[in-house]
């Protein structure tokens, strides 16, 4: 949540930090700033002003601090290598430099502990002279090897207090028996720092005391962000009209809040690397510069060589008139309307609403359903929460009773919402909720009768044959023997007891609890990790976002035997890669009475393609082709009907039907082996068309078939057969003419 | 913030990307409608008040007319299109300046081009429908038979010229006659092969046949030879065929049973995604189709309209991204993609980008199975997809599938499993219910299909906090019975929510005034909305136990109260030992807020002058409640509520 913070990090940096422990190849610095990076990324990633950082270098070679100017002994060896303030990208990369081993073994880490609180304490007051209201807190990540005073800890402590500043200790090999880790070979002066900080995070009340390899590991951890409640509507959930009937009509004062918003990943913005000023000529048509309106979808400035990307709408009409039968026209010079069906049907501005209902603010109960009567698919989408109005003590009763007689009849309510005035009613299923410290209405939306399509499914249960015959035993319907090994193998994964809690009593496994969402929280992790290490590459995702993605092993190996079984009786065939290639693998089609068309056909075998009956013919001709050279003969005449229709289109009129013959040429002479037949084809029509060979001002159809159709060279990919690999394919999509075509 | 609909760029991008291969494949249905002396004819007359007196081809066009203007709301972008055979007249394509489409053929007649429909071809079929002289004119059998291969081939370059692109291009024809070519062998064998042309081209023929009064429909005389099954549907189970009947009196009118037929078949299936692997368990692998049935419908968003033209013209906006700096057009892949940070920007490389999302192949992978109850109220995020078993990758899908879907409708039990529905998706959580099907009593047509549903689960991060609030006031056991015997007098029919029940008014109103626009009719004056709650019903069936509800409840809550008020007096006397001047508690009528308030309570209050006594805040809060204006002066607020009040 959006409070104020400041928050310290002090850094032990001393000579014994640059040395490897424990097996790791990483110096011990690198190793605990590994969490302490993914802290200040994690800060820096909220993108907020109001998060201020500071970073206090402990046993640096130089002392910079001011505590230092009036009592150098006692503050020597410490750096302030960041002031607390907003944490920026310049500020982490100076940091970077900035916290290397030093040469030192000098520096105190409760004197640290004393310039962190002074800065704190600074940056935290008000103007007025008051404390501000701020989440503070120190985190000091040590390997324990430095000499610590521990004279004069009491005052401080109780300054820490005071002033409410968390203090978390991190230490790299510190012993934690309940994470599970203890040095054996640990030096008596690490111990009795380890000891001594340990007391320290004990006195204070908000201390927390671990080592660095638990804090490393809870990093992968997703940290969920939480959200204020919002407020989706306050007003009253009635039962009855009020108005027409005032003694018999139900009113209570509610309010409705978001239960499930989905979280989505952040999202990137576009750039492009800024053009050196003369390379238009080469990428054809794009050099022209628009007109029309843009807007900016999204709005970073300039950074390096990067430009950000906005979008510019055209507008154009219909103007048999104009080149290319279009026109454009200014935003300004059109009027707002709906289609309807392909009329265009004008509004004049003072009409603006009139499709629009009118509907009032309200909240209202339809009637009620047995909740073993609903099916939960039918949900629309995300749910709320409804509660009394705050403070209001008779509405919280009302809704109690209305909440307690839907749980004791096993109902849920259907209601109608106008969340705002103006707003289109949805329906909604209310569903009580009750829990020791709140009971609410739950509700989720439910489907209009547009919301639902019809999709005739045949039945699982039963087979029916063409014939209209209802069948029972048939090969798409389970066994006796097939459903109940299914019926033992479900049982067998059961999960509803599978997890443990923290008692190690049988629990729910998976609860949605402990799921994470992946995307979010991949993305997340990669770009704080980006940011601090820019030369490494993507980390795979971490454990936590994947486990869910398998059945549990333990469980998998006991139901072992059952799926084994289950297998067995299913008996499932996989089908075996389709045999690429029609050639010499004739499949002969058929109408449902099974009547040989080809013989029919046969009597006049194709050999010429009418422009009118282009596809069939196609089709037929290649179906009935004895050898390659009528392959060929049909590839060229449908290439010469293409060629025909674009010459002849007004406008683009015929350039759908070209495409559409383009495209079943192409997938035939994949299906047909013949990659390198289309190839030459569509080599020849590139060259064509931006030679205005076809007509001038065809170029727009290229475009057509390279970014709508995708219709390019057929790369050794698709078609084994193929002479070209793929980027030769994909680089054949530009408005660039090779030399050779 | 506007309200719940908070949309950024990037939620749409994944919406669309979400249904574009569901709205890709555009879909163009062209009706052939036989007219003919026996499908002109009236069913025989009945005693019956809803007695059916359309003939078969008035059924058949007052249906096409329903469809089309059905489909204008749902699905914008399609295209349809109605040729009448066998008439006496014949009218083909119009004729656009290239001779390819003047190809004659007789007795077809072209009533409405295949397009996206307008207004006119509204216009056109309902004059046909209610204009007697036009039908007159139009609807006249030929005297020679029409060749069935006329009519396919009229068909094919309807499409071929129309509607080349089309993913899904169907020719629906409604006839009564099973064997148009009876004893010609050629005409027969013609009319096969511009039957294979129109396969070969990617037309699917359905038919709707009707039977005649005498006479049951033989597909297999004819149009066996003509219609084709769709290689994709493999060898699964069919679908009872339909034969419709022109009864009369008894039984379902011949158009209802029409539109209730070609409805099931309208929407094609449309795969959201196909032949993705179901792994039920480790190595064990079937694979299933996923379909968009339940899919939120909105009013079509508003448009640029070009007026200065001949006629008004809806304007198409291209998009082009440029580059800021020189306002250069920049290719798609030009475009590099970062992430803000901390007033900087972090970079991945396309393929990074691509590696980030990716979560390995497209998979439905059963985690293990829960019963039913464990799946909480609140865990709702989006619509459901339905799957259903496909032959096409691993022979004995279907009967693994129903195998697992008896045993989970059995024990109420569910899947959950881990999703990935396409290439480079993100991947979710999803909880497998099964259905049961649900057939619609009056058509017998089916509702709900038998099959399996994903249920997307939340993440904890889609769960947000619970609001503050107080101690839970937990009502007493007699005003929870009193409530117990409103609700139980009040259950909807049938006891479910049936959507069909429930049209969606804002869209409904939209189009009707759109249409009457459209179409210079007189606008419509109240909306038709079935959503709003029978205020005159629940009054009669449950008013009196609410009315009780309502006592009980005053004085439960003033005892309450009192609790309470005793409670924080006896706080306060420890607090304060000198014993001080109590404060002094308010009286309950003046706890009142004026929302509480009853109309005779309120009426009261404006005869004492007393409504003054509000602050303005409560007088706007009453106001709000019940969509009134609240701007002004507080003494324009105090008349709108006597004004309000005295209307009530």
């Amino acid at each position: 949540m959006a409070s104020k913070e400041a928050t310290v990090y002090i850094v032990d940096q001393g000579a014994s930090t640059g040395e490897c422990h424990n097996g790791r190849v990483e110096s011990d610095l690198d190793y605990g700033m590994r969490y302490i990076w993914d802290k200040i990324a994690e800060t820096m990633m909220a993108n907020r002003v109001t998060a201020g950082v500071g970073v206090i270098g402990l046993r640096t070679d130089e002392t910079e601090n001011e505590l230092a100017e009036t009592d150098a002994e006692a503050y020597s060896n410490i750096c302030v290598q960041k002031p607390l303030g907003p944490m920026e990208m310049a500020h982490l990369r100076d940091l970077q430099k900035r916290i290397k081993t030093s040469s030192t073994d000098h520096g105190d880490a409760i004197s640290a502990i004393v310039v962190a609180i002074q800065l704190i304490e600074k940056f935290t007051t008000l103007k007025s002279g008051k404390p501000g209201k701020y989440a503070r807190k120190i985190v000091l990540l040590t390997d324990g090897q430095g000499t610590i005073e521990d004279d004069d800890i009491e005052p401080i402590v109780e300054r820490i207090n005071e002033l409410g500043i968390g203090l978390v200790v991190v230490g790299v090999d510190f012993d934690d028996a309940e994470f599970g880790f203890i040095e054996d070979d640990k030096s008596a002066l690490k111990a009795k720092n380890e000891k001594l900080l340990k007391k320290l995070t004990e006195k204070c009340s908000k201390g927390v005391f671990g080592t660095a390899a638990e804090a490393i590991a809870d990093l992968s951890v997703p940290r969920v962000k939480p959200y204020r409640p919002y407020s989706t509507y306050k007003g009253k959930l009635s039962l009855g009209d009020f108005r027409s009937y005032p003694e018999t009509a139900m009113l209570i004062d509610v309010e409705r809040f978001f239960r499930i918003k989905v979280a989505k990943p952040v999202s990137a913005s576009s750039f492009v690397t800024r053009s050196s000023a003369t390379d238009g000529a080469a990428s054809g048509q794009s050099s022209h510069t628009l007109r029309g309106d843009t807007e900016m979808t999204d709005a970073p400035s300039s950074v390096g060589d990067l430009v950000p990307v906005r979008s510019a709408t055209t507008y154009k009409v219909d103007d048999p008139a104009a080149p290319g039968g279009k026109k454009d026209v200014e935003r300004e010079e059109l009027a707002k309307g709906y289609e309807y069906g392909r009329t265009a049907v004008h509004i004049s501005e003072s009409d603006e609403n009139i499709t629009k209902l009118e509907t009032f603010s309200s909240f209202e109960i339809v009637g009620f359903i047995p909740n073993d009567k609903y099916q939960k698919f039918l949900n629309l989408g995300e749910s709320r929460i409804t509660i009394a109005q705050k403070t209001n003590e008779k509405a919280a009763m009302a809704l109690s009773s209305f909440i307690h007689a839907l749980h004791e009849l096993d109902s849920y309510a259907v209601a109608r919402i106008v969340t705002k005035d103006g707003k289109d009613p949805q329906m909604l299923l209310l569903a009580p909720s009750i829990e020791p410290d709140m009971e609410a209405l739950i509700d989720v939306p439910l489907p209009f009768a547009e919301d639902v399509r019809v999709y005739r499914f045949p039945p699982l249960d039963r087979v029916i044959t063409t014939s209209g015959a209802i069948l029972t035993k048939h090969r798409n319907l389970p066994s006796d023997e097939l459903v109940h090994a299914m019926s033992d193998y479900v049982d067998s994964m059961d999960l509803s007891e599978f997890g443990r809690d923290e008692d190690d009593l049988p629990t729910e496994y998976m609860p949605i609890e402990d799921t994470y969402s992946p995307i979010v929280h991949r993305i997340n992790q990669a770009i704080r990790r980006r940011a601090v290490q820019p030369d490494e590459a993507i980390p795979p995702p971490p454990e936590i976002l994947t486990r869910y993605s398998a059945p549990p092993p333990e469980l998998v190996s006991e139901a072992a035997p059952k799926l084994e079984k289950l297998v067995a009786a299913a008996s499932v065939k996989k089908v075996p890669p389709k045999v690429k290639g029609k050639r010499g693998r004739r499949e002969v089609i058929k109408p449902l009475s099974g009547l040989d068309i080809e013989s029919l056909l046969g009597r006049e075998k194709r050999r010429k393609l009418s422009p009118t009956n282009a596809i069939p013919e196609f089709k037929q001709m290649l179906e009935t082709a004895s050898d390659v050279a009528v392959l060929h003969d049909a590839a060229s005449q449908m290439a010469g009907i293409i060629h025909e229709l674009i010459k002849t289109s007004l406008g683009d009129q015929w350039y759908a039907q070209a495409l559409e013959n383009l495209s079943v040429l192409r997938d035939q002479m994949i299906e047909f082996e013949e990659p390198d037949t289309y190839n030459a084809i569509i080599r020849d029509l590139k060259a064509k068309l931006l030679r205005d060979e076809l007509g001038a001002g065809r170029r727009e159809l290229w475009f057509q078939i390279v970014r709508d159709r995708k219709l390019g060279l057929i790369d050794s990919e698709t078609a084994e057969a193929s002479t070209v690999k793929q980027e030769e394919a994909a680089d054949f999509y530009s408005m660039k003419l090779e030399p050779a075509e | 913030m506007s309200d719940e609909h908070i949309k950024t760029e990037d939620d749409q991008e994944e919406e669309e990307y979400d249904e574009l291969d569901y709205i890709a494949q555009k879909d163009a249905v062209l009706f052939a409608i036989d007219v003919s002396k026996s499908m002109l004819t009236p069913p025989p007359p009945s005693d019956e008040k809803k007695a059916d007196t359309d003939s078969p081809t008035v059924a058949a066009l007052k249906c096409a007319y329903h469809i089309m203007q059905q489909r204008i709301i749902s699905n914008p972008r399609d295209m349809m299109g109605v040729l009448l055979f066998g008439t006496e007249e014949s009218k083909s394509q119009r004729d656009d300046g290239n001779q390819r489409g003047g190809l004659a053929y007789p007795h077809c007649y072209l009533l409405n081009d295949l397009d996206i429909p307008a207004v006119e071809d509204v216009k056109i079929l309902r004059e046909v429908i209610e204009d007697g002289d036009e039908a007159k004119k139009l609807l006249v059998p030929s005297q020679e038979p029409v060749a069935m291969s006329n009519l396919l081939f009229c068909a094919n370059q309807i499409f071929t010229t129309k509607a080349p692109n089309f993913g899904s291009r169907r020719l629906f024809i409604i006839t009564d006659n099973d064997d148009p070519h009876a004893g010609d062998k050629n005409a027969k064998s013609q009319a096969a092969v511009r039957a294979k042309d129109l396969y070969d081209l990617g037309v699917v023929i359905e038919l709707f046949p009707v039977s005649r009064p005498d006479q049951k429909f033989d597909r297999a005389k004819f149009y066996d030879d003509i219609i084709y099954r769709d290689p994709n549907e493999g060898e699964e189970p069919a679908l009872v065929p339909t034969t419709l009947t022109s009864s009369g009196g008894d039984g379902i009118p011949l158009l209802n049973s029409l539109i209730s037929d070609i409805n099931s078949k309208q929407v094609l299936k449309r795969a959201l995604f196909s032949n993705l692997p179901f792994e039920i368990g480790p190595g064990f692998r079937i694979s299933v189709k996923g379909y968009n049935i339940i899919q939120k419908q909105e009013p079509a968003r508003s448009s640029y309209i070009y007026l200065d033209g001949e006629r008004a013209q809806i304007v198409a906006g291209e998009t082009t991204k440029i580059a800021d700096d020189t306002a250069q057009t920049v290719e798609k892949a030009e475009v590099k993609k970062a992430y803000k940070f901390a007033g900087d920007t972090v970079f991945f490389t396309p393929e990074e980008q691509k590696e980030l999302k990716n979560f390995g192949p497209p998979i439905l992978r059963i985690i293990g199975f829960k019963p039913q109850s464990m799946l909480p109220d609140w865990a709702s995020v989006k619509k459901s997809t339905f799957i259903y078993p496909s032959e096409e990758d691993y022979v004995g899908s279907t009967r693994v599938f129903a195998a697992l879907w008896q045993k989970l409708l059995k024990d109420k039990k569910m899947g959950v499993a881990w999703h990935i529905p396409r290439r480079n998706a993100s991947p979710s959580l999803v909880a497998i219910l099964p259905s049961t099907e649900t057939i619609d009593e009056q058509t017998g047509g089916q509702v709900i299909p038998q099959g399996l549903w994903l249920y997307p689960l939340p993440f904890a991060d889609d769960i947000r906090q619970a609001p503050d609030c107080p101690t839970p006031v937990v009502a007493p056991d007699n005003l929870v019975d009193a409530m117990r015997k409103v609700v139980q007098q009040l259950q909807l029919p049938k006891a479910t929510y049936d959507p069909r029940k429930y049209p969606n008014p804002s869209l409904q109103w939209h189009y009707k005034i759109l249409q009457a626009i459209a179409l210079e009719e007189e606008l419509p004056e109240t909306p038709e909305d079935k959503t709003i709650p029978r205020y005159r019903q629940i009054n009669k069936r449950a008013g009196e136990y609410v009315h009780r509800w309502g006592v009980i409840l005053d004085e439960k809550a003033r005892a309450f109260e009192t609790e309470r008020k005793g409670a924080g007096i006896k706080r306060e006397r420890n607090d304060e030992d000198d014993g001080g001047p109590k404060k002094k508690a308010r009286p309950a009528h003046s706890a009142q807020s004026l929302d509480g308030m009853s109309i005779t309570d309120l009426r009261a209050a404006i005869a004492a002058g007393n409504l003054q006594k509000f602050v303005v805040a409560d007088l706007k809060e009453w106001l709000n409640s019940r969509g009134l204006s609240s701007s002004g002066k507080k003494a324009d607020l105090v008349e709108r509520i006597e004004q309000w009040v005295e209307n009530a």
